[in-house]
């Protein structure tokens, strides 16, 4: 019955085929024996399995590495042959005569590339045409079941990577396609792979996105958690609004001058605001902690010898000096209990912030 | 630099600190200190949070599609602030190159095939830029600006604390 298959197939396709469409021909080849599909050990160890494998090697010497394809069928050759079992058996030969010209593609292909990569880019160019055929024949779902039954133990045997065309993110040396595993049951089309790849990857990325916004565990669904995630966008928003309507305001109030600031120090003091007072090296700075003191602290944030970025706004701090003074000679409490208000309140400053509107 | 609260240099946020407290003293410095009426506020307020944006972009530099549009977005309002004829023409131009992207994304847009179209949308319109962008990369660039709204709010509330003393 063997031989017979292998008649045709080499009726259908020129001699030249033969052996660079080596695992091909096992797809085809393990189409055959039908009744194998419920021994799957037969494929495993079974004598019958290589004489698949080693027939065709012969008849093609043209294609220069032989002994390179007499090292394919052992090792790769086995996924293809057994995951190809259950979808071709009914198919293969209807799908192999419209196959024709992707073979010739296939082949053409191989002539370019030699060496081993030519083998690995083989057989990933067979993930194409395996996805297709599979394609083709959605009532073997059943089989495809058993396929991937037989495919795990057929990987614990073999060591190199085999179900190439189904396992992801093996040590391909080209990566030229995306391998996703195909799961029981499931539609296993190209299309529906990508699809399943795209959808892997967004859960990925927001498993992330859950970890950055607080709160995002409790929500299940991806639609829950997206408009989590929308609210936390949109407070985030807010609150940068909110935040500079307070410097703003704070700025027209109190009038100490942000040129004499450490600049490049700055960032330090405000990382660590709490622990301000123990940087040795803004010893004026600590004085702003104390509100009394704050007259003092802004002399001394003037005498401070800093480098003002433009020359214009020395005058502004000289001028200003006055200024400061004037304006913390009122209670400094006074100052401040209506910016505690609107801490509290920020309703007051959004009050001013519709009136700005109007 | 021993301290070990002494923040890297090159870290987000002390380079959205350093460009923003330079936006603040230019901004102080344009202004008279005098008035306080809320008009006044309200304007300095626009000014400033242009200022907290326009730094942070500046940090991202353009790393990140958001952080391009962004800084696009600034650039043609200022452009329209100081000559409008230019400003047309600048924003048709950019406007065009807007549409254009987003003609070649609304097919790998619309054809998700994940099922939230309406909250996909509604993420688009929060982060700049993201009517050009597919679902992949809308939340690849939710989470870096969300990250980058957190430094900034961090930033912004440390520094109004400071003043507020």
């Amino acid at each position: 019955m063997d031989v017979t298959v292998l008649d045709r197939q080499q009726a259908t396709y020129p001699l030249e085929l033969c052996a660079s469409s080596v695992p091909l021909f096992q797809s085809y080849l393990g189409s055959g024996p039908i009744v194998d599909l419920k021994r799957p050990e037969a494929y495993l160890g079974g004598d019958g399995f290589h004489e698949f494998v080693y027939f065709p090697v012969g008849g093609g010497p043209e294609f220069g590495d032989s002994e390179k394809l007499n090292l394919v069928p052992p090792d790769a050759a086995p996924g293809y042959c057994i995951s190809r079992t259950s979808s071709c058996q009914m198919t293969a030969f209807h799908a192999a005569s419209m196959k024709e010209e992707r073979e010739d593609m296939i082949l053409e292909k191989m002539e370019s590339t030699t060496g081993s990569d030519s083998r690995e880019s083989f057989t990933k160019r067979k993930a194409e045409v395996v996805a297709d055929h599979k394609s083709k024949d959605k009532r073997i779902k059943g089989e495809v079941e058993g396929e991937s039954e037989v495919k795990t133990k057929c990987s614990t045997q073999v060591s190199r990577n085999s179900s190439k065309e189904n396992s992801k993110a093996c040590e391909v040396q080209k990566p030229d396609y995306i391998h996703v595993r195909a799961r029981r049951g499931q539609a296993t089309d190209s299309h529906s792979l990508a699809e399943r790849a795209r959808r892997e990857k967004i859960s990925k990325k927001m498993k992330c996105l859950q970890d950055l916004v607080p709160g995002c565990n409790k929500v299940t669904g991806k639609a829950g958690m997206l408009d989590e995630i929308i609210n936390y966008v949109q407070s985030l928003q807010r609150q940068v609004e909110f935040l500079s309507m307070k410097i703003a305001a704070l700025n027209s109030r109190v009038e100490f001058n942000v040129e004499n600031l450490p600049i490049k120090e700055f960032p330090a003091y405000v990382a660590n605001f709490p622990a301000a007072a123990k940087l040795p090296a803004m010893p004026n700075l600590t004085c702003f902690q104390l509100n009394p003191m704050q007259k003092e602290a802004v002399n001394c944030m003037l005498n401070e010898t800093m480098h003002p970025p433009l020359t214009a706004t020395e005058g502004i701090a000289s001028a200003s000096v006055s200024i400061p003074e004037q304006a913390l000679s009122s209670s400094t409490i006074t100052q401040l209990q209506p910016f505690s208000t609107w801490n509290m309140d920020p309703q007051g400053l959004y009050n001013v912030y519709d009136m700005g509107f109007h | 630099m021993n301290n070990p609260h002494h923040l890297n240099p090159t870290s987000l946020k002390s380079r959205f600190t350093t460009r923003f407290l330079r936006a603040l003293t230019k901004i102080r410095a344009q202004k008279p200190i005098s008035s306080s009426s809320p008009t006044e506020i309200f304007r300095r307020y626009r000014r400033i949070k242009a200022a907290a944006d326009k730094s942070m972009a500046y940090s991202v530099r353009s790393r990140r599609i958001w952080s391009r549009a962004m800084l696009w977005k600034l650039r043609s309002r200022s452009y329209r602030r100081q000559d409008p004829c230019s400003g047309r023409r600048s924003g048709k131009t950019n406007q065009a190159i807007m549409k254009k992207s987003s003609n070649e994304n609304t097919t790998t847009r619309r054809e998700d095939g994940v099922g939230f179209v309406e909250e996909a949308d509604e993420l688009r319109q929060l982060v700049p830029g993201g009517e050009t962008m597919n679902l992949c990369n809308l939340l690849d660039e939710t989470a870096h600006y969300i990250k980058c709204l957190t430094t900034q709010v961090q930033v912004m509330k440390k520094i109004a604390d400071f003043y507020s003393f």
